[in-house]
């Protein structure tokens, strides 16, 4: 085997080994400052990247909730009139008596929950955008 | 005794804890430590000197960004070495197509060059570390690059073949040949003071 014919403990093998470790490697002087002068930047652009990017999915979410909003209306004037008339009145109207309505509204939901699924999914994507977009950094920060 | 040996390793390790959790203190250590080494390493595998410090950046950069997923089973010089070699032959054959081809050309050389057999009247009176790195700069870039991870930096064919990512074989062919050359080039240097043995 090749491996078997170099041996450390021969005198050219000592002398090459000292030879070559005794040497220095030139190294600019301010290289280690410099370095992590780099790294800091290199940091510093992620975390704004990810902001940036935050912050355009916040828009992003606003935007897209909007439009939704204004297709929906669009699309099932009858159905939305009917779910805020029939909030607002049992607000107003009945007061207390709210209770008793659940099962109606219940039942009301059951009838179009697909459209109901669709809101709440769009409604909860506004929410965290507007959370996001207000208070996203003081929460990704504490 | 075994105090230190243990206190040294605590000291190691959290040393290691900090570096992994991304603490620059820990990292201008890291840099300090290791400078020399990659600098070493993408000057002997032919970049020029303008060169040099970028692979070196990227190079610290890149282990900066991967030493959360360091394991720990292999040295952490290990490690780097495999990370600036890496860097330096990816920046190589990006910038320079013919690398490769000189590389392997290199390896086609003969030993008797003009520049490979200094008169031994020229060698005298140059320090013998002078003499041996230019007898291994004269040595293909691959063989010299094994030479140097085998006799200045200790590291096992193993590790030398993971670094170089290489066969075992080659590598052991690698230091065989470049042994026999440089045998040669330092005898009229050392005459028969060296034991050649192999």
């Amino acid at each position: 085997m090749l491996a078997d014919r170099l041996n450390k403990d021969d005198k050219f093998d000592e002398m090459l080994g000292r030879a070559l470790r005794s040497s220095s490697e030139p190294v600019p002087t301010d290289f280690t400052e410099r370095m992590l002068g780099r790294i800091r930047r290199a940091e510093e652009q992620k975390i704004l990247a990810h902001v940036v990017l935050q912050e355009r999915l916040a828009l992003a979410g606003c935007i897209v909730f909007g439009a939704a909003a204004i297709v929906a209306v669009a699309a099932f004037p009858g159905a939305i009139a009917a779910v805020f008339q029939s909030i607002a009145g049992s607000f107003a109207e009945r007061g207390g008596a709210l209770v008793d309505r659940i099962p109606q509204t219940i039942e009301a939901v059951r009838g179009q929950w697909q459209l109901y699924t669709v809101l709440a999914a769009m409604a909860g994507f506004a929410v965290y955008s507007l959370v996001d977009l207000l208070a996203g950094d003081r929460l990704r920060t504490a | 005794m075994l105090v230190h040996k243990v206190w040294d390793q605590q000291k190691e390790d959290n040393w290691l804890r900090l570096l992994r959790s991304g603490d620059h203190g820990a990292f201008a250590r890291f840099i300090d430590k290791y400078k020399e080494t990659v600098f070493l390493c993408c000057r002997r595998l032919g970049l020029r000197e303008d060169e040099v410090e970028d692979v070196a950046s990227e190079t610290f950069l890149a282990a900066y960004n991967g030493i959360s997923r360091y394991s720990g089973r292999a040295e952490l010089s290990t490690w780097l070495w495999s990370i600036a070699y890496r860097q330096a032959v990816s920046y190589l054959r990006k910038n320079r197509r013919q690398w490769r081809l000189e590389a392997e050309a290199d390896e086609s050389r003969q030993v008797g060059s003009d520049k490979e057999q200094e008169p031994a009247a020229a060698i005298q009176g140059k320090e013998t570390e002078k003499i041996v790195w230019e007898a291994v700069e004269r040595l293909p870039r691959l063989w010299a690059m094994a030479i140097i991870l085998y006799y200045r930096e200790e590291k096992s064919i193993i590790d030398i073949a993971k670094i170089m990512q290489a066969k075992e074989n080659t590598i052991k062919t690698y230091l065989f040949r470049a042994r026999q050359r440089l045998k040669k080039a330092l005898t009229p240097a050392f005459g028969e003071d060296i034991d050649v043995g192999g």
